[in-house]
């Protein structure tokens, strides 16, 4: 039997040098079934941002759209999608995928019609196209913008994800079930939620340092917060 | 709306296509798309996984079997089975399936059941339930090793004569249940305790463990039995239905890969009511997850090797 009190934490290190190998590989899981999500969300999501972009007309529709997906508790989406694709991994990276669509359409959107008018209208005078308006001047500027939608969306996934053990994909919330079955758990339930709140942090700071060193209106020296100039 | 369309159909075929694929990386994917469920009790998953390495060891590491973890119950084991996500469950237990899939009454004698059992599985759902592990997951009383020789208790007959001493402890579930559940209890063996309330189960070792209870109705592959000394009282009057554990399998895929019979099969037999108490003991109280509690019993019977054909 544990010895409870007083030994919480070397009870949780004697659990991570005795399960190190099992809780990479439920990690790395995790962490994949999120990426994997989010991925193909921003492969279908980035598209659809600049296309609403364009086509301003459209922007409601499909914005209200993805508003309603995230509405959906996630806890029902998969059971919904479990009865459809059936249980494991693709269920849940399919679930990640619809929940990462909203940040990233509305983060693109906002991203491309938040470049100053001034500055495309400065590229078409100079008889751009308007693909390449839009791959020399507004994706560079918005670049920092989606980036911060990914970021969103990747940290939202992480908490998604865990809750992908219960359609049985291996996520680190196996651990904390475990926990929650057995008598003194709370060094199992601590085991799996330290791991899932590192990665989702580990995320959040790399991304936002990555969304600040692509931001062109960021200065290092500059202190104050700055927004980028919206014109109208 | 055209392009609108274009999207939702590029959309559309890639989600299918996804759906469809395994991903790289992830060590769920399986090439050959096979498939192991497990339960959330520890001792399901630790069967499971048993039955996972015994897979890979016996089709030389080229069967590498996915884990379907977690699940509810054992219905959802065998809808998943059923709907094609696996084709393998780690563990079932002979009362479970007669009175859950199966739909049957449940039944007392050990061998019928697990005889009825396997034959109802071959001839509706074309599905092998093994013989069994060796353990048997069921009901019992307990007491502790000091009860028991303070009152020389043997048997649950033997616990007529002080049903107004002992404050006992019970299942919440069993406790109202029709067909093994207490009322049952009470015909069965003509006596009823005075002092008995219904609690969560995993709590009842514990409980007999500080002297809190005097006698509980337990888990016999409890890992905490060994760990506290508890003795298991017998049910001589064979009232308690038996869950006798077994290997699971459809019939399809055993036929497709004879090296998945082969290495189900060996495992029949190995694993004592003992020797489960044990794994689950060093799972659950040891912090050893199941997989590793797996690969260690494994190992120390170098796979089975030698026993079987």
């Amino acid at each position: 039997m544990n010895n409870v009190t007083g030994n919480l934490l070397t009870d949780l290190y004697n659990y991570f040098v005795n399960n190190f190998a099992y809780l990479l590989s439920l990690f790395t899981d995790h962490l994949l079934m999120s990426i994997y999500g989010v991925l193909f969300a921003a492969l279908v999501g980035i598209p659809i941002g600049i296309f609403i972009a364009r086509y301003a007309k459209l922007s409601g529709v499909v914005i209200t759209i993805a508003n309603i997906i995230q509405t959906i508790p996630a806890l029902a989406m998969l059971s919904i999608l479990m009865l459809v694709m059936g249980l494991g991994t693709n269920t849940v990276i399919l679930t990640v995928f619809l929940y990462a669509l909203l940040p990233i359409i509305k983060n693109t959107y906002s991203g491309i019609t938040g470049v100053d008018k001034n500055i495309t209208d400065a590229g078409k005078s100079m008889g751009m196209t308007r693909n390449q308006v839009l791959r020399m001047i507004e994706l560079p500027l918005a670049l920092s913008v989606i980036i911060g939608g990914l970021r969103i969306a990747l940290v939202v996934a992480i908490g998604i994800v865990a809750i992908g053990s219960f359609i049985g994909a291996p996520t680190l919330s196996d651990l904390i079930i475990r926990g929650t079955n057995a008598t003194d758990g709370t060094v199992y339930i601590l085991a799996g939620a330290i791991p899932i709140a590192l990665i989702a942090i580990i995320i959040d700071f790399a991304l936002r340092f990555l969304e600040r060193k692509l931001d062109p209106t960021y200065n290092p020296d500059d202190k104050t917060p700055k927004a980028q100039t919206v014109n109208d | 709306m055209r392009q609108m369309k274009k999207l939702l159909a590029v959309a559309l075929v890639s989600l299918t296509v996804l759906s469809g694929c395994s991903l790289p990386g992830l060590s769920s994917s399986s090439s050959d798309g096979i498939a192991i469920t497990s339960m959330t009790t520890t001792e399901s998953q630790i069967v499971s996984q048993m039955s996972r390495l015994m897979i890979e060891h016996y089709s030389g590491g080229e069967i590498e079997p996915v884990m379907i973890n977690n699940l509810g119950s054992s219905t959802i084991q065998h809808n998943a089975l059923l709907s094609g996500d696996a084709q393998v469950s780690g563990v079932r237990y002979t009362g479970t399936e007669l009175t859950g899939v199966l739909d049957k009454d449940a039944e007392s004698d050990p061998e019928v059941a697990l005889e009825q059992t396997q034959r109802a599985f071959d001839e509706e759902f074309d599905m092998k339930f093994y013989d069994s592990y060796g353990f048997d997951n069921t009901y019992a009383f307990m007491v502790t090793r000091e009860t028991a020789e303070e009152y020389d208790l043997e048997t649950t007959s033997d616990l007529a004569e002080y049903t107004d001493e002992f404050a006992v402890g019970v299942d919440t579930s069993w406790f109202n249940r029709p067909g093994d559940g207490y009322p049952a209890f009470q015909e069965a063996y003509g006596f009823a305790f005075d002092n008995i309330r219904a609690m969560q189960i995993s709590l009842v070792y514990e409980a007999l463990n500080t002297g809190s209870l005097d006698l509980a109705l337990g888990y016999t592959t409890d890992g905490r039995i060994p760990a506290y000394d508890l003795v298991v009282l017998e049910d001589d009057l064979q009232f308690f239905p038996p869950y006798d554990a077994s290997p699971f399998a459809t019939h399809e895929i055993i036929e497709k890969y004879p090296e998945i019979d082969d290495a189900l099969s060996r495992l029949v037999g190995t694993i004592s009511t003992e020797t489960m108490q044990d794994l689950n003991y060093r799972s659950d109280e040891e912090g050893i997850e199941p997989a590793l509690v797996a690969e260690e019993f494994l190992e120390e019977h170098n796979y089975f090797e030698g026993e079987g054909e």
